[in-house]
């Protein structure tokens, strides 16, 4: 009896696997026929040009640029690893933002303004504290925590209105997004933030490496006296990237939001929240608070993807966001999507979708293709991520049918799926 | 003979996942009768159609129409055939208007563009004819239950379907509703169409239908003329074993008051008025103290008081002698047991396993976690013992997805979960609302036993037999107020009735007016 069990739950597993691998290698495929259309409708690019195109799409990742012959060359590349897993830092915590606000039944669409608020806490704490004045430790820690806060309570808004006004969240959060948008323009606009020191740079923010210090009476911003993540020696095994020990933050996170949503009390009520509502208050579960909480978690998340993303110090941030907002928060839902928001799986997913960005980079430097090109893939991935349902039932249903082909006397149906509807399942149910 | 039957079903078996649903069982329909299928929950009466309407292909078997074999992949082959089939759940879209539900998937076009003119006076002749009222024009959400059942049995008549398949038709219906259903079906057969009936209630087979066939635990156990057998009979085959429909108990042992109800009123959220209007009462240890009235009469709002599912705007409840009347519903599970009117909404966490339900309000318990995490072990092992103790079926036990399992198994696992909590207090809600025979004489007796342990039980239901066989006490209730307070041994039926009609009540004092 285990094993039949355990064998279900594998297959079921198996599938969710498989429809997210297919969907990947549906948008990969698909982005090929693409690169090959482009390819023979361009003299520049033939179907030589097109080839490497197909090629850098699949492997860019392991590209490493030309021979003196001019044919592409593949082996390990640690700067392309090292940016795959810098880019993934942030997708990773926004995909668990989303996958944590779905798992509680709650569409977390306001990920781009959590970030935002994130960042901006992030940036003024780290900004605001002269050097000198505590361990750089301390400044670090200080503005990851106060970017995650930021996030958790931009969070919490849209968890408030659901909770007491029962208003959908998707709508809260989209007005939140851009009026945390504003709100940052706003907190920076005229502040002393902006980088005044490369004159070039004028409408960004400093970096974190930046900080308040006095040279000769006047207090200015040296660069180098600010803090950054620590590289925790990723650097000695992926030189030459921008990677740093922000990876392996985001990896414990999602580790601890594995352990939280699947093994503790907390998860469960969260969860029967989501999957009842109802249900929940009548057991005695706090159901409101129980919304606001898993808001407040999945900003909370949004928001430490910001920090991290900017305590790298690798990036500025543009102030000027009250038309445009961060693509990374948007991001998070495929990679949610993709990963059946499993927190494990978003680790995986993560990755991917940032190894999609480097080999749009590798194609933009290596071919006459531009790196647009993996948008179009990444946009196919992220519709067939939302239909990996589909898939799912797809993949199950063909199961279903070679189980059914050979009908017999004996009738085996080993591979036949519990129906979906379960009043049927034993008959004569009254639901 | 061979020509009398319109459909055969032979040797049909369908198996599911730890369960063989359907096993070699045959069905004959005649031409022109009503052909019950009695059976309790799980007996494979809901597989066995749906393997009729195309939503399953069985493992083996075959159908045939007129000695014809067919084969049904879908419901688009079984409609094909001339076979229609009321679900148990309809399956109506809200926003359409009645005419478009009917006419979907069977519009009459002229260049792609609808013609709901012919449409129209169709739905309107067969309506007619048959007396099934129905406002052409009305969204679907918006009309009553019975209605929307009018709609679904016009769509099978609008499609032209001679064999029309009801599966539960009564469950969600009032009596009165129940009595023109009943008319409607037997002029159906009059007029030579064939009925398959599923139901698990005795007194509805025993009236109209011609023929019954048996069902139990996935077999065929028989079939047999109505006019030959009676309910006593029919319930022994359903559940394989002779079945108490009465309630055995010996007289109540009352003992202190555990619920003590003083001028309690609710607010019906939806319309802003009182539903519940000066009430008080209170519950003693071991006795079933019943509240009967007709659906609507606040007994809904009632019971959202007590347990703190709604805010009560006026009175106090005690529980155990403390005053529970604003306190959260967490702290009044502590003492109270609540089997919820509604299982689905209130009652279970549809999509979590069977295990994950059984602690809903105990996964608190020093038992069941330890630091905040949960003790899985411990949750498995107990969902065990009650799965063991209550007889829940299920397709994979304590891993199950309760969606999957059937209305009773649902029922059951609520009411383990429920009991097992071992409260001075059982607010008991429509605990049988249906289920079959087998799963009723068990519930009703797990409900005697708590109250012979010395527990107050609370029951709440619309059921007169049940309201007269089970309880020690009977409050009636109209209007959102209590109007008469009965013993079971000394009213009948006749004089209840009139209390919840509201033709009769009994001023403070107790006295008949």
């Amino acid at each position: 009896m285990k094993e039949k069990l355990s064998d279900l739950y594998a297959k079921d597993g198996t599938k969710t696997v498989l429809a997210s691998v297919l969907s990947i290698l549906i948008g990969l495929a698909m982005g090929s026929l693409i690169i090959l259309v482009v390819g023979l409708a361009n003299p520049n690019l033939g179907i030589s040009g097109a080839w490497d195109g197909i090629r850098l799409t699949f492997a860019g990742i392991f590209s490493t640029g030309r021979d003196a012959a001019g044919a592409l060359t593949f082996g390990f590349n640690s700067t392309n690893l090292g940016n795959m897993l810098f880019r993934a830092t942030p997708l990773i915590l926004t995909g668990l933002s989303v996958a944590v606000a779905f798992k509680t039944g709650l569409f977390n669409i306001g990920a781009p303004g959590q970030y935002l608020m994130g960042t901006a806490a992030t940036l003024v704490i780290a900004l605001s504290i002269p050097s000198g004045t505590m361990p750089g430790v301390m400044v670090w820690l200080l503005a990851f925590l106060g970017g995650t806060l930021a996030g958790a309570l931009w969070g919490c808004i849209p968890g408030l209105v659901k909770a007491f006004l029962n208003i959908n969240e998707v709508l809260a959060c989209i007005m939140t997004n851009w009026i945390a948008a504003n709100l940052v323009t706003w907190i920076f606009d005229g502040s002393k933030f902006r980088n005044l020191v490369e004159n070039t740079k004028s409408g960004y923010i400093y970096k974190t490496t930046y900080a308040l210090t006095q040279v000769d009476g006047v207090w200015t911003y040296v660069d180098g006296k600010g803090v950054s993540t620590a590289k925790m020696g990723l650097d000695k095994i992926f030189p030459g990237s921008q990677v740093n020990g922000g990876i392996l933050i985001a990896i414990a996170i999602a580790i601890l939001i594995y352990i939280l949503m699947s093994k503790t009390t907390l998860g469960y009520q969260l969860k029967a929240c989501g999957a009842n509502r109802h249900a929940a208050r009548y057991a005695g579960i706090a159901d409101r608070r129980n919304i606001v909480l898993s808001m407040a978690i999945a900003g909370a998340l949004s928001g430490a993807a910001a920090a991290l993303y900017y305590l790298s110090s690798n990036t500025e941030f543009f102030w000027s966001t009250y038309q445009s907002l961060p693509a990374t928060g948007f991001n998070g839902i495929p990679v949610a999507l993709l990963a059946a928001s499993n927190p494990i799986a978003v680790i995986f997913t993560g990755c991917f979708m940032s190894m999609l960005d480097i080999v749009g980079l590798q194609l933009t430097n290596l071919t006459a293709y531009n790196e647009y090109i993996t948008d179009v893939i990444i946009a196919i991935i992220v519709y067939l991520s939302a239909f990996s349902l589909m898939i799912k039932l797809f993949l199950t249903g063909r199961k279903k049918r070679r189980a059914q082909a050979p009908v017999s006397e004996s009738g085996g149906a080993q591979g036949a799926p519990a129906p979906e509807d379960g009043t049927r399942q034993e008959g004569g149910g009254q639901a | 003979m061979e020509a009398d039957n319109i459909i055969e079903m032979l040797h049909i078996t369908k198996e599911f996942p730890g369960i063989v649903a359907n096993d070699d069982i045959t069905l004959q329909l005649r031409r022109g009768e009503i052909h019950a299928l009695l059976g309790e929950n799980g007996a494979g009466k809901s597989t066995l159609m749906s393997v009729l309407f195309g939503l399953y292909q069985p493992e083996a078997g075959q159908i045939r129409k007129n000695g014809q074999v067919v084969k049904i992949q879908n419901p688009n082959d079984a409609t094909a055939l001339g076979i229609g089939m009321v679900h148990q759940h309809f399956k109506l879209i809200d926003v359409f208007t009645v005419l478009d539900n009917i006419i979907l998937g069977a519009e009459t076009t002229k260049l792609g563009f609808l013609q709901k003119k012919a449409a129209r006076e169709k739905v309107q002749a067969l309506s007619e004819r048959y007396g099934l009222k129905v406002d052409l024009d009305a969204k679907v959400e918006d009309i009553t239950v019975g209605m929307q059942q009018r709609v679904e049995i016009l769509k099978m008549l609008y499609r032209d379907n001679e064999i029309l398949i009801f599966d539960e038709p009564t469950a969600v219906l009032t009596p009165q509703e129940i009595e023109e259903l009943m008319e409607t079906m037997k002029s159906f057969a009059k007029e030579g169409k064939s009925i398959l009936f599923i139901s698990h209630k005795l007194n509805e087979i025993m009236a109209v239908a011609d023929r019954v066939t048996v069902l139990r635990k996935g077999k065929c156990v028989g079939t047999i003329q109505t006019k030959d057998t009676d309910k006593q009979a029919l319930s022994n085959m359903m559940v394989g074993r002779p079945v108490q429909l009465e309630v055995q108990k010996t007289p109540a042992k009352p003992g202190k008051t555990v619920l003590e109800v003083q001028g309690l009123r609710v607010v019906d959220r939806i319309h802003k008025r009182d539903a519940v209007r000066d009430v008080s009462f209170n519950v003693r240890e071991g006795e079933i103290v019943c509240i009967a009235g007709i659906d609507g009469n606040g007994q809904s709002e009632l019971v959202y008081g007590l347990t703190g599912l709604e805010r009560v705007s006026a009175g106090t409840v005690k529980l155990c002698g403390q005053d529970i009347s604003r306190a959260t519903i967490h702290h009044r599970s502590g003492n109270m047991s609540h089997i919820p009117e509604d299982r689905h909404k209130h009652g279970l966490v549809l999509d979590f396993t069977l295990e994950q339900n059984m602690v809903l309000q105990r996964f608190r318990e020093k038992r069941f976690q330890n630091a905040g995490f949960i003790n899985k072990g411990a949750v498995r092992s107990y969902t065990q013992a009650l799965i063991r103790q209550y007889d829940v079926r299920s397709g994979q036990g304590p891993v199950t997805v309760v969606r999957s399992m059937s209305g009773g198994n649902q029922q059951k696992a609520i009411i383990a979960r429920e009991l097992d909590r071992e409260n001075p207090l059982i607010v008991a809600v429509q605990p049988t609302r249906g289920l079959d025979v087998g799963a009723i004489e068990y519930i009703h007796q797990q409900l005697v036993e708590e109250r012979d342990k010395g527990r107050g039980v609370l029951l709440v239901s619309l059921e007169l037999d049940e309201v007269m066989s089970l309880s020690d006490r009977i409050l009636v209730m109209y209007g959102g107020e209590i109007v008469g307070e009965l013993d079971p041994k000394k009213t009948t039926v006749e004089e209840l009735g009139l209390y919840m009609a509201g033709a009769k009540r009994m001023t403070k004092g107790g006295r008949a007016q």
